[in-house]
Order: structure tokens, then C-alpha cells, then sequence
């Protein structure tokens, strides 16, 4: 067995037995191939369900604010920025969390494979390389091409804070974060643009997965069920889908961690990230910052400094 | 009976003139039921959509009529417009969670003017399933890949014609056009008995879930199975038989309409009273509603299961939860004395 | 009041812009504006605010989705707020706006964002003066943000 998956469960196994937390949320086998589904343990006899791997996706810190009592929390890079913006946002207890650091390479984008073999039937992640058995066919991959868009650009796989590191850390350039994706976009006319936008806003369903599944909506009432006032009328069309979706990432602006797991979590394959995206970048080019790299400091749009650029005013 | 595609495209290109047709076709997003023009835009190698057709009855987001106010004078308008549809392509488990709608919206006090005028004036051509996604479960609940229940007409394909089956009275009507209808060989009536048998090889056991519900109101199952979910509305938006709703107003100035929208029993806002007070304000009493319902209070109700193993809230889950380990779950908890 | 009447389309038009001013500087400026007689187009809705800091960016999408065809956000100078850093805060805010609606192809025009003192009656009518032109130069709102009748307005 991989060393990883031992030292988590052994260190979770050490923390349920000597009561240091009530739970240890982490990942186990899903029910479908290539698929990693969280799981709450409670007590040492379960630890042998954790795994670690590339289809570990979902970002665990959604759960901490949620879960009563004391926790321990597998994370990886991303999982950990959102602990330390829900840390800076006062949103969770720093006591009550015990963090079991994981360095990740990235995790699969099954999309991608599912959209070439079809419903994928098995499938086996060894050395770097998937390979996978379909409806449509079967096909070897290199984790590389089925990295998940979100991970191909991470500048933090491994975790900015953590009480405790399992397995080797990454190492990581030190160049400046590139937005190549959101240029790709800037460079198109503003109606390319809004296009683009419809066209991805009509395929959303509002099931509010996207929100749901991210660390860091953790609003008592969101303003789309908001009654009084009312931000969204009951339509499902893609001008009130804009509206929902402009909303959601306005309040990300400056916190957002770019884990992806509003994309991930889309049924309708819509590029939400398209959106958070451009304010990621907006906030790294414009006020040099970027959200959730240490316990420390304060979201972008907390802060502000005599000297923020003023582009945006009219001429008069 | 068969008929050779070709016929079967003509008497479908024919239709177009009186009915508004809708039939699978591959986009973007995977498999989507959408209005055609020729059977030459539809997709026939497909699994299943990846939203069930029942927004066709019951759309996501309907206005139900509208009204203004000039003066004293209030004028009201109905805004229901119906078109004779034909919905092509249909799966079996689509088609049979059409039936279970039926009961929902239509009782012995009510008929839901809105659903039935779209059900009755439509023709629902179900396909067998050739193939079958590790996901299907169907064969759980008595029904199979190649059921005809709730379809109209019953088509297998065949590679280049289809076994046609019609049910119904109103399947007889459209099937008139059929042209040039023969016998089967005896290998394709092998190759239909083959397809008749299949069963999905994913399968669970539900036959003592409603009884053993009865008792778990107050299961500490609840406690645990909830734990991981987000709170999404995916599974219920992906299902075939969900139904709930929330009817609202939409009011400008002296106008506005009444619209009704799809909801969902995992969404807090869907129970939450006037008063402030919400009933179902947590996960664990949310799940509980799901499962209750679907296995449990539909069952005593109308007499049926409100699940017909499609699937796709497995597929569509973000965190994997799935309905057919937490059918199992069910099944193996422990009782408590309640 | 003067009012500036633009040719869209064989059409006489005139915009109606939703305008956020905030009640220190910006409000007052536009109360100099009428006590000086200043002529400016009678094409904004004033909502009075009490700092520009307390604009929630949903004000301004949903004065789009409500079908207005453009929208002013003012407040005070930086440095002159009322309540200390209110339009500092903001700044940001209207920038990652402003930006994000250009992302999702909303003509720039449409939303303008400015900074009017109390005592400046004669730029808020320059500035109103501004924004009506450009924003009448688009056209009516038919935009990605508009609903009309629980549905988007190009359905």
C-alpha cells in the first residue's frame, strides 16, 4: 500500500484513539470509477476506509465551518487556502482543527475521459498513467492529459498551513501567476464575450451546486433565496443565471482560491470558472494580492490602499 | 412487426406538419431532448439525456397565467399554449416516470390543468435500451431496459429497422403513417427476445425498504448518511419523478404573473414558513424527506416506488453520494426502539 | 430642464439611468447642481446612499436586470469620505465591477463610476452630461442582464 494512504490512516487512527478529535474528514473509495467521495470518521476502527489519490476532488474545507466539534481535515494545497480565508474571516476555530497536510500533483478531470470512452466502466491509476475501460471504447492516459484545468495552473499544491505533512512536498516555480486562459478570452470583442456567457449561461439548471460545494460561500442566506429583497425572480433563464452567477463571484472577489470545485461540481459542464477566473486575476494585477496563502492578512476587498488604481472612473 | 429506418425517418419527417416533435440530439453539454425538424438530427446511439424529459409536462420554470390592473379593472390571461408534441426516443425508465407524475398531479380532488393539457396532447415513442450504463438500475424495481410501460409506441432497434410495439390508442393514431411494416426474421426476433431479457447489472434489493422505513423515522441512520452531502438540488433537478415546486409572483408596478418553478426537499428555503420557523432546517431531516418519500410515503400513497433507477443522480452527484448504497444502508441499519 | 434627445434607430430616445449617489458628496453635488440652475439631462434616477461604500455590486446588476439602460455610482473623493475609508473600499469593489461586466460582454458605457464633491454642482452636470451621451449612443438596454417578464429580453 502506498505510503500516503498508511501515514493518514495511521495519524488518523492516533487522533480518534487518543480523543484529540471527535472526526477526521477525508476521502474513501467512491461507488463509481475514478471517483473519490468525502467521508466523516468518527471512531479508529473506520480509518481504513481513507484513501489519498488523483481523484480525491472535492475541496474538504466546505465541511469544516459545518461539522460540529473537534476536527482533523485532509488537505491539500487548495483545501487549505480556503481554511486560512475561512481562518481570516473568522468563520472557523483554529483549536478545533487539526490539519493532516497533503501535497497534490493534481486530480483527474473525468469529464474529459468519460466525453472519449463513454460511461467509464473501470479504470486503474498506476504510475502517472490511467488507464481506462469504457462503453465506447478503452484508453490509456498520462495523468497529465486528464489534469484537471484547475490544476494545470496551481501555483499551491502544497498546504499553506498544517499541523501535520504526509508524503514529499512539490516542488514549485516561482514565476508570477499566468492567466493565459483568461487572456485567451480578453482578446476576443465584447460580443465574443457575450456569446461566450450566454452561451454557458444557458446550460445552467441553478441547482446551486456550484455555490454548495464551495469553501467559501457560507453565507446564512444567499442572496438568490433571499425573499425581501429580491435579488432573482423565480426564472430560470440565462440573464437571471448571469445575475446569479456575476453575484456568486462578486462575493468571491479577493477570496477565491481557484480549487475549482464549483466547476467540478456543475452537472451542466458550465465554465463558472471562466468567471472567478477573471476576478483572480483582476485582484493579483490591480492590488497584488491573492487570497488565502497564510493564516495571516485580510481578503483583497478588506483592505485598501491610497494608491488603487482608478481606471474605471468616467473621463468628466 | 418491423419497419426499415427509412420508412420509419419518412412517416417521422411526415409528423413534423401536425406535431411539434422532440427527440434526443447530441450538443455541447452530452445528450439533450430537444425539438427537431427531420429524423436526420437525431441522435440514435445514445445512452440516455442527461436531464430526464419530464420539464416537457412540468418545465422548470412555467408562467401559469397573468394579470393587470388598469384602474378597477383587472384582466387575467391564461398562459398555457399547447402543441401537439410527439416526444421520440423516450427510455423506459423515462417513460414509466411519466406514469408515476400522472399521480402526482392528478388525484381524485384535482387534475393539474397545466401537466395534463401537455400529457394528453402528447405521443411518447419510447427506444429500448441496446446498451446499458453501469449506473442503470432499473431492473431494482421490476422494470427493465426494454419495458414498453408509459410509452405510446415501443420501438427496439434492430440496426437498420425497429420492432414497433404500439400501445396505446394514441400510439395507434401516429403508428397509422407507418408504411411497409413486415414480419421479423427469426434472428431479429432473436436479437428482440435477447434485448427483452437484459436486465441492468447493477441491482438493489428494495423489497423490504418500505417496511423497514416505517420504522426508521427516528433512525440514527439519518445522522451519519447526511453528513457528506452539500445540499445541492443536482439530484433532484436529474430525477425523473422528483415533482416538487413552489409557485410564486412575479409583480411589476400593476402587473405580474404567477409562475411556478421547480423546487427541491433539499433546499432549506423549500420548507422555511412565514413565521421564520422551518421544519426540515437541517440535512439529516432532509434526507430522511427524500428517502421517505421516494421509498416509503409514495409507496403507501399510490402504491409504486418514486425511483426508477435512471441513475443520473448517481452521475451527477458533485460528492458521489449514492442512492443506491444509501437504498442498501437503509436496508442493513439497525432499528431502534422508537 | 434641458433634455438631450439622441437618434437610435429612426427612434427618439432618451436613456433612464439609475443613479447610486452617495448623500455627502455626490447627492449635495447634484443639489448644487439644481440650486446653481445648472442645466443637465433629466435622464438619471437618483437613489440616495448613504456612503458609496454601502453600494452591494447586486445594486448595480440588478438595475440592469430591472431594465435600466445604464448606471452612475458616485461618491466622494478619495480621502474626503464622510465615514473615513467608505469610498476606499468601495474603489475596489467598482473596479472588480466594472471589470467583470466588461468580462461578460456588457458594453463598458453603461456602467459609469465617478467621484463628485459637495461642492461640485457644475462636474455632476458635466458628468451626468457624459454618461447620457455615451450611454444613449448604445441604446436601449437589450443586454445580457435583462429580464422581462421572468425571462431574458432576446428570447
Amino acid at each position: 500500500m502506498n505510503k500516503i494512504i498508511n501515514d493518514i490512516r495511521e495519524t488518523a487512527r492516533q487522533l480518534l484513539a487518543e480523543g484529540k478529535v471527535d472526526v477526521v474528514i477525508g476521502y474513501e473509495k467512491g461507488s463509481l470509477p475514478l471517483k473519490a467521495t468525502p467521508c466523516f470518521v468518527h471512531s479508529s476502527e473506520g480509518v481504513d476506509s481513507l484513501i489519498w489519490d488523483e481523484t480525491c476532488e472535492n475541496n474538504l474545507a466546505t465541511y469544516v465551518a459545518k461539522t460540529p466539534g473537534k476536527k482533523a481535515i485532509v488537505a491539500k494545497g487548495c483545501d487549505s487556502r480556503a481554511l486560512a480565508v475561512l481562518l481570516q474571516e473568522n468563520q472557523i476555530v483554529r483549536d478545533d482543527l487539526y490539519i493532516i497536510g497533503v501535497s497534490c500533483h493534481g486530480v483527474i478531470d473525468q469529464r474529459k475521459i468519460g466525453a472519449e470512452v463513454g460511461e467509464i466502466l473501470e479504470a486503474s491509476i498506476s504510475d502517472g498513467k490511467i488507464s481506462v475501460k469504457g462503453m465506447e471504447g478503452d484508453k490509456e492516459y498520462l495523468f497529465t492529459e486528464v489534469k484537471d484545468a484547475t490544476c494545470q495552473t496551481c501555483r499551491y499544491p502544497n498546504p499553506v498551513m498544517e499541523d501535520l505533512h504526509i508524503g514529499d512536498t512539490i516542488e514549485v516555480s516561482q514565476e508570477a501567476a499566468a492567466f493565459a486562459d483568461v487572456e485567451a478570452l480578453e482578446s476576443k470583442s465584447d460580443s465574443e464575450r457575450q456569446e461566450y456567457f450566454k452561451e454557458q449561461m444557458s446550460k445552467c439548471i441553478r441547482c446551486y451546486a456550484c455555490r454548495n460545494a464551495c469553501p467559501l460561500c457560507y453565507c446564512q442566506e444567499c442572496f438568490v433565496d433571499c425573499n425581501s429583497p429580491r435579488w432573482l425572480t423565480g426564472g430560470v433563464n440565462r440573464a437571471e443565471n448571469l445575475l446569479f452567477q456575476a453575484g456568486r463571484v462578486m462575493h468571491l472577489a479577493g477570496r477565491c482560491v481557484d480549487c475549482g470545485a464549483c466547476s467540478r461540481a456543475c452537472p451542466q459542464g458550465v465554465d463558472i470558472r471562466a468567471l472567478n477566473r477573471k476576478m483572480t486575476k483582476d485582484v493579483y494585477v490591480m492590488y497584488n494580492h491573492e487570497s488565502g496563502i497564510s493564516e495571516e492578512g485580510k481578503p483583497a476587498l478588506n483592505e485598501y490602499s491610497a494608491n488603487d488604481p482608478e481606471q474605471f472612473l468616467v473621463k468628466e | 412487426m418491423k419497419i426499415s429506418k427509412e420508412k420509419f425517418g419518412q412517416a417521422f419527417d411526415a409528423l413534423v406538419a401536425e406535431y411539434q416533435i422532440i427527440a434526443p440530439v447530441s450538443d455541447a453539454n452530452g445528450i439533450a431532448f430537444k425539438g427537431v425538424k427531420s429524423f436526420s438530427e437525431v441522435k440514435q446511439d445514445y445512452l440516455n439525456s442527461k436531464l430526464p424529459p419530464k420539464a416537457f409536462f412540468f418545465p422548470q420554470h412555467e408562467k401559469l397565467m397573468s394579470y393587470k390592473k388598469e384602474g378597477k379593472d383587472v384582466t387575467v390571461k391564461s398562459e398555457l399554449k399547447v402543441e401537439n408534441t410527439v416526444l421520440f426516443g423516450i427510455r423506459p425508465c423515462d417513460a414509466k416516470g411519466m406514469q408515476l407524475l400522472d399521480m402526482v398531479f392528478k388525484n381524485d380532488q384535482y387534475t393539474d390543468p397545466y401537466y395534463f393539457e401537455r400529457r394528453d396532447k402528447s405521443v411518447i415513442i419510447g427506444v429500448a435500451c441496446n446498451k446499458i450504463a453501469p449506473t442503470c438500475f432499473c431492473s431494482s424495481f421490476g422494470l427493465s431496459p426494454a419495458g414498453s410501460e408509459g410509452s405510446d409506441i415501443f420501438l427496439i432497434d434492430l440496426g437498420d429497422s425497429y420492432d414497433v410495439e404500439v400501445i396505446t390508442e394514441k400510439g395507434k393514431a401516429v403508428a397509422a403513417r407507418f408504411e411497409a411494416l413486415s414480419e421479423l426474421s427469426a434472428d431479429e426476433q432473436a436479437l428482440v427476445d435477447k434485448i427483452k431479457d437484459a436486465e441492468t447489472s447493477s441491482k438493489v434489493d428494495v423489497s423490504t425498504t418500505t417496511s423497514k422505513l416505517d420504522k426508521m423515522f427516528n433512525n440514527p441512520y439519518w445522522d451519519t448518511l447526511q453528513e457528506k452531502c452539500i445540499g445541492c438540488n443536482v439530484c433532484s433537478f436529474s430525477c425523473p419523478t422528483c415533482h416538487c415546486f413552489d409557485i410564486s409572483e412575479e409583480v411589476r408596478k400593476n402587473e405580474g404573473t404567477r409562475v411556478r418553478t421547480w423546487d427541491a426537499c433539499m433546499a432549506p428555503l423549500f420548507t422555511l414558513h412565514g413565521s421564520g420557523h422551518n421544519p426540515r432546517d437541517n440535512k439529516k431531516t432532509r434526507w430522511r424527506q427524500r428517502m421517505m418519500h421516494k421509498f416509503n410515503y409514495f409507496v403507501h400513497n399510490n402504491g409504486s416506488m418514486s425511483c426508477v433507477g435512471c441513475g443520473r443522480c448517481i452521475k451527477g452527484c458533485p460528492v458521489n453520494m449514492d442512492i443506491r448504497q444509501v437504498i442498501d444502508g437503509a436496508n442493513k441499519a439497525e432499528l431502534v426502539v422508537e | 430642464m434641458g433634455e438631450i434627445q439622441v437618434e437610435t434607430e429612426n427612434k427618439k430616445y432618451e436613456p433612464k439611468i439609475a443613479a447610486f449617489l452617495c448623500n455627502w458628496c455626490s447627492y449635495a453635488g447634484a443639489d448644487l447642481a439644481g440650486v446653481g440652475r445648472i442645466q443637465y439631462p433629466a435622464t438619471i434616477r437618483t437613489i440616495r446612499v448613504p456612503c458609496s461604500g454601502r453600494i452591494n455590486p447586486l445594486y448595480v446588476l440588478k438595475a440592469m436586470a430591472n431594465g435600466a439602460d445604464g448606471v452612475l455610482v458616485s461618491g466622494c473623493h478619495p480621502g474626503d469620505c464622510h465615514y473615513i475609508s467608505g469610498n476606499y473600499v468601495a474603489r475596489r469593489k467598482f473596479a472588480l465591477i466594472k471589470s467583470l461586466l466588461n468580462h461578460v460582454g456588457l458594453e463598458e458605457d453603461r456602467i459609469s463610476f465617478s467621484w463628485v464633491s459637495a461642492a461640485e454642482g457644475g462636474r455632476f452636470a458635466e458628468v451626468v452630461k457624459g454618461v447620457t451621451e455615451r450611454v444613449s449612443a448604445l441604446g436601449p438596454n437589450n443586454g445580457i442582464f435583462k429580464v422581462v417578464d421572468g425571462g431574458a429580453a432576446d428570447e
